[in-house]
Formats: C-alpha cells, sequence, structure tokens
C-alpha cells in the first residue's frame, strides 16, 4: 500500500527490484482492494498484490523439533551451554547446564554448528573468538482482532510500523528497530507501542480503537561486522567457518531474519556435510516439517474434539496427535478410566481453553513431556491463555485438571498460575489502557482480590 | 415515570446498591441506572474489609487496623464509626432476605477475620461469612470432605486439596476428595457455578444434591463445596444440606459467574424494590451537565437514543479501570462521567512495576475525595457540589491486595448515598 504519506518516487525502484527478485506485483485499483480488505484505509494511493505469508513461530520451533527428531536428533531445551571444549585445534564436546534442575555435563562431537541468533555471539566467545553481533529489538503489538485477511505492508523503504500480519484469530502489528546491549532484552516499551499506533494508523485508520491483547519483543541477531547498526545493518546471513580463525570443527551463522531461516539451515549444514563427508542434497524446502494428518484421523477425532477445534489443534499437534488421539479414545472409554485417589473426568473431553480451543485430553499430553516444565510451556505449544482472556479463566482450570490427573510440572500450581500471569503481566505493561487494562484488572481481581494468590505465595509452605 | 428524581446513582455494584438503600431508607425517591451487574457478579460473596495492612501484612483484626492506613486511604477519609455502621446496615439488608452473616469470634468474643479456603486451595482472609458458621470451625475441622461435580472445570477437590496442604495451619488435616455425577442427564456445554447452583434451586435439583450428598460428611467435620446451593439470598438449600450431610458446610470462594456475589446483589435488588427505587439498566451514563459547580442532570444511553435524567443529588459508583468507571487512554486517565482528570505519568510504563504483584501506580488510580465524599479539583477543593462518590471510583486503595474491595465499597456506598439523601431533605451536616 502507498499511503498518502510514503514517497510515490519509491514505487518505480521497488518494481524494478521486484522484477529482478522474481517476485510477482500485480496493481489492483485501490476500490479492489478495499472490497477485499475493508477496514483499510479510503484515502490509500496505489495497492500492489505480492505473495506474502506468515507463520506461528511457537508452532515452528516445535515443529522442527520433532521433524529432527523423527531423523535422530535429540534436542535439550532449557540447557545453557557454558563450554566449548577443544584440544589441538579442534572442538571435542561442549558442558552444558540444565537449567531447569542445575545438572551439568558434556556432550562430545565431531562438529559444533553455532546457531544461537542473537547469542550467537557469546557463543563463538566461548570458543575464544570473537563475533560482531549486534542485538536489536523489535517490538510487535498483538490485536484481539483479525482486521486483515492479508498481509499488508506500507510501500516504502524499509522501516519502523509498516506491517500488519493477520495471525490465527488476532493481528500483529510490527515491527520497531532499537539497538540493545542484551540478547535477551525483550521487554516492550510503551514508547515503542505509542510509535507503532502512530504509524499504524495511514494503512489502518482504527489501530487506535481494537483492543489490544498485549506487546511483545524479540531481539535481531543483527551481524554487523562493518559497525553498522539498527535498519542500516544488513539484515543478510554469513556462514562463518571458524577453521579460518585456526578453530576446527566449529561453523558459526550470523545475522539473518526468519524468513530465511530455513536457507540459513541448508547453508550452514552442507558446509558441515562437505567436512563430514555426507554428500545427501538437503530436502528442507520440499519436505514439510510435519506430516499432513490422515483423514481417517482427523475423522476419529470428531468422537472426542470440538468439530471447530479439530483442524487447529491438528496444525499444532503435528507428529503429536495420533498420540493425543489415543488418550482420548482411551478416556472415553468408561471402563479404561483410572480411579483411586485421582478423580479422572475426561467425560466429554471439555475445553480448558476457549479462546485458543484447547482440550483437557491435549493439554495432559503437552503438559507430561518431559521438556514441558511449567504452564509457560504448555501455552507454547498448545496456544492455551494466548487468547481473549489472557490466561485469567483457563489457566485455574488447567491446574486443576493437571492436579485430577496427577500431572506434577515443576512448580506447585499456586506459583504455577503466578509464573504464567507474571509473564502475560510483561506484555499488558506497556499498553495499559482501554480494554486491555480492563481485562488485566479483571485477571488481577480473580487471582489477586478473590483468590488471593499473592497472600499465598508468602504463606504456602514448600 | 417523570423524568426528575431526587437521586440519581449511577452503577448498581454493591457501592451502588447501598448508597440507593441508604437513600430510599431516608424516604428519598431513587434511580438507579447501570450499564450492567457491577462486581458482584464476578467476585465477592463473603465480606472483605480489611485483610492485609498497606504493607502487605496480614491483618486479624481489621478494626484496630484501620488506624494505621494512610491518611489518603478511603476507610480513614470515611472513619471508623461510619464503617461500623454501614456494616450494621449491611447486615441488617441481607437478613431481611434471609441471608444472615457476621465476623467470626475469637474465645473471647472478639470479632476477627476469618481465613476461608478458596477453589483454587489458598486461604483468603474475609470479615463476614455465613453466621451460622462456628467461628472456629477453619482450625477445629480435622476430617475435611472436598466436593466438586463431574464437568464442573472451576473446581477440582485434588488441586484444592494439595494446595491447601501448604499452609502450616492444615498440613495435618484429612481430606476426603468426592466429585458427585452432575445434576444433568446431558448437556451441551460445559457448566458453571451459577447453572448448578441455579439447578439445585429446583425440586429435582434439591433431590440430586441429597441424594449425592445424603450421609456423605458423617464422619466429617467439615464439607468444602464450590458455591452451589442457590443463587439467591433466601435459599436454605446450605442449612438443609448440612442437615442432610451431617456437619458444617463452607461454600468456597469462586471465580465468576459468582454465585455467592449474586446472592448479595439478590439481597439489594429486593430491598430496593420493596421501596419503590426505580431502576435504569443497560443504560451507561455518558455524560453530565454542570452549571456553576452543580450536576443539573445526567445523560444515559438506552437502547441507541440518550435519555437525560435530572434529580437533585447524584452518586457516582461506576467502579474503577475493570468496571468502565475509570478511563484509562493513552498516557491519560480520567473519571468517566464528569471527565475528572487523574493525574497519571505520561509514560505508560510507568504505571506499573515489572513485578506482577508489585506497588502499581495504575491500581490506586481514582477519583480523590473529601469527607463528604466530594470530589476534590487541584486545589484540593470540592468542585461538584451536589455529587457523591463511592466504591472503586475512589483512589487511593489497593483493594486486590489489602482485600479491602467490598468494604471500601459498602461503607463509601453508605455514607454517599446518606449525604446524597441529606442533601435533599436539607438535613445535610457536613461530618
Amino acid at each position: 500500500m502507498l499511503t498518502k504519506e510514503d514517497d510515490p518516487n519509491y514505487v518505480e525502484p521497488w518494481l524494478e527490484g521486484c522484477k529482478n527478485a522474481g517476485i510477482s506485483a500485480k496493481e489492483i485499483s485501490v476500490m479492489e482492494a478495499l472490497e477485499l480488505e475493508p477496514n483499510l484505509a479510503k484515502d490509500i494511493v496505489r495497492v500492489f498484490r505480492v505473495p506474502d505469508s506468515c507463520v506461528d513461530g511457537f508452532r515452528l520451533c516445535s515443529h522442527n523439533k520433532m521433524s529432527a527428531t523423527r531423523y535422530g536428533a535429540k534436542v535439550f531445551f532449557y540447557h545453557q551451554v557454558t563450554g566449548i571444549n577443544q584440544k589441538n585445534g579442534k572442538v571435542r564436546s561442549v558442558s552444558v547446564k540444565n537449567a531447569m534442575t542445575g545438572e551439568t555435563f558434556d556432550i562430545g562431537c565431531r562438529y559444533l554448528i553455532n546457531a544461537a541468533g542473537s547469542w550467537a555471539g557469546e557463543v563463538a566467545a566461548l570458543a575464544g573468538l570473537h563475533a560482531s553481533i549486534t542485538p536489536d529489538r523489535g517490538t510487535l503489538i498483538g490485536f484481539n482482532h483479525r482486521f486483515t485477511s492479508r498481509v499488508i505492508n506500507r510501500l516504502h523503504a524499509s522501516g519502523d510500523g509498516d506491517i500488519f500480519v493477520p495471525h490465527g484469530s488476532i493481528t500483529i502489528l510490527g515491527t520497531t528497530s532499537v539497538p540493545t546491549d542484551r540478547p535477551d532484552d525483550t521487554r516492550p516499551t510503551y514508547e515503542e507501542v505509542a510509535e507503532l499506533l502512530t504509524l499504524g494508523e495511514p494503512l489502518f485508520p482504527l489501530t487506535r480503537e481494537y483492543r489490544i491483547l498485549r506487546a511483545f519483543a524479540g531481539t535481531r541477531p543483527l551481524y554487523t561486522p562493518g559497525g553498522a547498526s539498527g535498519r542500516k545493518a544488513t539484515r543478510n546471513f554469513s556462514v562463518v567457518d571458524h577453521s579460518k580463525d585456526g578453530l576446527e570443527g566449529m561453523v558459526s551463522v550470523f545475522g539473518g531474519k526468519l524468513t530465511t531461516y530455513r536457507l540459513m539451515a541448508e547453508r550452514v549444514t552442507d558446509d558441515v556435510c562437505k567436512h563430514l563427508g555426507v554428500d545427501e542434497p538437503c530436502r528442507t524446502a520440499e519436505e514439510p516439517l510435519v506430516p499432513e494428518p490422515k483423514p481417517e484421523m482427523l475423522e476419529k477425532a470428531k468422537k472426542y474434539f470440538p468439530l471447530h477445534a479439530i483442524s487447529l489443534m491438528a496444525a499444532r499437534l503435528g507428529d503429536e496427535l495420533p498420540k493425543v488421539l489415543e488418550k482420548a479414545e482411551l478416556a472415553g472409554n468408561n471402563e479404561a478410566r483410572a480411579t483411586g485417589t485421582h478423580i479422572t473426568d475426561y467425560a466429554g473431553n471439555p475445553l480448558l481453553c476457549e479462546c485458543e480451543l484447547v482440550s483437557t485430553v491435549e493439554v495432559d499430553c503437552v503438559a507430561s513431556d518431559p521438556d514441558s516444565h511449567s504452564l509457560t510451556d504448555v501455552r507454547l505449544r498448545t496456544r492455551l491463555g494466548m487468547g481473549t482472556c489472557q490466561g485469567a479463566f483457563c489457566s485455574l482450570r488447567t491446574i486443576g485438571s493437571l492436579a485430577e490427573h496427577g500431572i506434577e510440572l515443576k512448580y506447585p500450581p499456586t506459583e504455577n498460575v503466578f509464573r504464567f500471569l507474571q509473564e502475560r503481566w510483561k506484555g499488558l505493561r506497556p499498553v495499559m489502557w482501554g480494554l486491555q487494562a480492563r481485562e488485566m484488572e479483571m485477571g488481577r481481581a480473580m487471582y489477586i482480590g478473590l483468590l488471593n494468590l499473592d497472600g499465598a505465595m508468602n504463606e504456602q509452605e514448600n | 415515570m417523570s423524568r426528575k428524581t431526587d437521586v440519581v446513582i449511577a452503577g448498581s455494584g454493591p457501592a451502588g446498591l447501598m448508597a440507593a438503600y441508604m437513600a430510599a431508607r431516608k424516604n428519598c425517591k431513587v434511580r438507579v441506572i447501570s450499564e450492567g451487574m457491577g462486581c458482584l457478579a464476578i467476585g465477592g460473596g463473603y465480606v472483605d474489609l480489611l485483610g492485609y495492612s498497606e504493607a502487605g501484612k496480614r491483618v486479624e483484626k481489621p478494626f484496630e487496623a484501620l488506624k494505621n492506613l494512610s491518611e489518603s486511604h478511603p476507610y480513614s477519609i470515611i472513619g471508623d464509626e461510619n464503617i461500623r455502621k454501614s456494616l450494621a446496615d449491611l447486615c441488617e439488608c441481607l437478613k431481611n432476605q434471609g441471608l444472615e452473616m457476621a465476623p467470626a469470634k475469637d474465645a473471647d468474643g472478639a470479632e476477627r477475620n476469618s481465613l476461608v479456603p478458596t477453589i483454587l486451595g489458598t486461604l483468603k482472609p474475609t470479615w463476614l461469612v455465613p453466621a451460622d458458621l462456628e467461628g472456629d470451625i477453619f482450625e477445629k475441622a480435622q476430617k475435611i470432605l472436598v466436593v466438586s461435580v463431574q464437568g464442573f472445570r472451576d473446581c477440582k477437590p485434588a488441586l484444592i486439596i494439595s494446595q491447601l496442604r501448604r499452609y502450616a495451619s492444615w498440613k495435618d488435616k484429612e481430606f476426603d476428595p468426592l466429585v458427585i455425577p452432575g445434576p444433568f442427564a446431558e448437556h451441551g456445554r460445559a457448566l458453571n457455578a451459577l447453572d448448578l447452583a441455579r439447578a439445585a434451586e429446583r425440586e429435582e435439583g434439591r433431590k440430586w444434591l441429597s441424594q449425592n450428598l445424603g450421609n456423605r460428611g458423617k464422619n466429617h467435620d467439615l464439607v468444602l463445596m464450590p458455591p452451589l446451593c442457590g443463587s439467591h439470598a433466601a435459599s436454605t438449600l446450605r442449612r438443609e444440606m448440612r442437615n442432610i450431610i451431617g456437619c458444617p458446610i463452607f461454600e468456597m470462594l469462586a471465580v465468576p459467574p459468582a454465585v455467592l456475589g449474586l446472592r448479595l446483589r439478590d439481597a439489594f435488588l429486593r430491598e430496593l424494590w420493596k421501596m419503590d427505587v426505580e431502576f435504569f439498566e443497560n443504560s451507561r451514563v455518558l455524560r453530565a451537565n454542570v452549571k456553576d459547580g452543580q450536576c443539573v442532570s445526567v445523560v444515559a444511553e438506552a437502547s441507541g437514543r440518550e435519555i437525560e435524567h435530572v434529580a437533585k443529588t447524584f452518586v457516582v459508583a461506576t467502579g474503577g479501570t475493570l468496571s468502565g468507571g475509570t478511563i484509562l487512554e493513552q498516557g491519560k486517565a480520567r473519571e468517566g462521567i464528569f471527565g475528572l482528570d487523574i493525574k497519571v505519568p505520561e509514560n505508560v510504563d510507568d504505571w506499573t512495576k515489572p513485578e506482577l504483584l508489585g506497588d502499581h501506580i495504575v491500581t490506586r488510580l481514582g477519583v480523590k475525595v473529601d469527607g463528604n465524599m466530594q470530589a476534590l479539583d487541584e486545589n484540593g477543593k470540592p468542585c461538584l457540589e451536589n455529587v457523591y462518590f463511592a466504591g472503586r471510583t475512589l483512589g487511593g486503595y489497593v483493594w486486590t491486595r489489602e482485600k479491602s474491595g467490598l468494604g471500601v465499597a459498602y461503607a463509601s456506598g453508605w455514607l454517599a448515598g446518606r449525604l446524597a439523601a441529606e442533601k435533599v431533605l436539607g438535613t445535610g451536616a457536613a461530618i
């Protein structure tokens, strides 16, 4: 979209760029654009249709893990690399620490790939190498509405607040670019939110009227060997073989964007394969991360899951769909129901999270995974608590259900709820007005005012 | 219906209903305008007075602790004596409708907070509990039956038991879980506490409860259950069930829809109907017409049009941020009807602390009032002569942390309603 505020002279060079990159860009009339997306500003100037898409970042991570595991990989979540051990100028192993248990151990390897994103510089430093990684914070706003069906970009030189992305039932507006000195600086600020809202208005005039769910931030791993930073720094990636630095058996991938993450992986893997003498061609561009669910499986799911939730659930569960279905079948069978201290209540497999349609069986399966330590881990895999109520109703139900089924997480139930709400709080702070402030007050009224969770944090033992 | 009345009350939460009750008792013509049902539908049910000091220390005897509150706290502005009187009138109003509540008493007869269980398995200090509950029941009970209903997602005995055991005073008690079948053969959606409470009030519901609970408490000292013994103030179900079960029953504090809160609301509505208080529901008060520091009328939305309500005095009990009484905008806060400015830092990040349980500016925002419950301007002078503020419209306290929500609401509503009526009758003396 070229708005009144954008430079019309940018259009021609941009079209030229699209042509050179093999990206189709077809102009449509403003009238047609408004028919497709009625919430757009009426005074937009020119509109081009380009191929675009979006991903669920949480799901992408978990499906990548599933795919890798299927091929024999072992994945250690919540493990920090604390040392890179070398002998005779060659990497032999890495030392890691389990952040949940404090346990430390070494993992031997013939080759080490440093793909730590914003932390890549710190990992390189463990090997005594220097890499110029400048973390750059980007803040985004999630709105509680899907007010566009397509990804909408401003037609101007890449800048802040120029993209709206529909994502499930919400819309995301991004992004800012603020240099930071910490890779884990993921606290969104009001200043950035206010800037984003101002920048969003020329595309969607009602931007300020939509209810905000929360703001969130991440850091870009900008690779800045020449000293450029912020928007000026390249978003390209570099594969660096550290044998040039005198260390064999280690390669780093610096910089890059999520858009090119698969290509980055392909390049770095090809590089490593050369060293390991593997000449299998890379197939990640052709092969889906998780297989499409079989139709008979979806048919079976209709017995235990709400119809409108099945496709969402199948999509997020990936490889784990059969396991969840099996559990649902077992739970649906009265004779198979366990009895005893914990009275199982799977009857009807009730939804625990109504905003994101997450059911009891799915939560049980995900929470039983050894990689699930907290309610937040369950959230990342299921989207529990990511919708309209932001966890106000589902967090109580979920810990109740888990307690009933004897599934224990790292933290006791009340502390789990507290940590869950604390995490949601982080995203609400910079947007504490309008309807989202009322929603926040609702959560505080329930858990603090009514249920005395704050008192419990001081008064409960162990 | 005449467009003119004596007292207009905006808001039908606990503060608004209490104000209406006080003004109506003084024979004023009272009209309540409300957009929704107020906070009683989403929480409460037992009446909190003060569970924690401003510094977060647990309070056993609230009336002793009230003295230590800061000057700007609504309780300090309202004053001890008024708080006591308001609680007495509250208890009388509830009793008239069959809902008897009272504070627990020590062995020596001194009134104190009760630490009551919630469906999260936490304990919460509260002031008024059912009057028939033995004061030391939670301390004395050794064998406890924790009951819920199949298909009721918000209340799970396993959770409650595991969490209650984490309190020193509860860890040596014996617990038994009991999940009874639901009251309906089939139901299309998940059940909430209000569904169950309404079902239990019907004849077949009574049978359902008594058949499933009959004698189950025989070997227990206390039964904890979600609030499902009826949704009305006058429901005698809990007391009936006590006889059937064979031991005392306590209904735990539960998440919305709040059956316990709705019982309080029901009691007030019935008392107010008796006194011919008018109700304008689903009607949001949009703005006020003010002339020379006097409010002449308020304009409220009604089915898509606007109606002007003229009155002699006005009580604003529209709640805080949650209910829409306080409007938060980017970098700004104001009271919703008169547009009274509420000072906040420009940077929204400064409204809160990073820790969820920190001391947040945003949680104590509200209108500043004097002892007459009248709003003060920036110079500390009352700026609206015939308008009285009550409930969470008031600033200067953090009800969530203090567990003082209903107490402040009832006490301030009581005072605002009384002052609004006295102004109409010309008997008002400044206090």
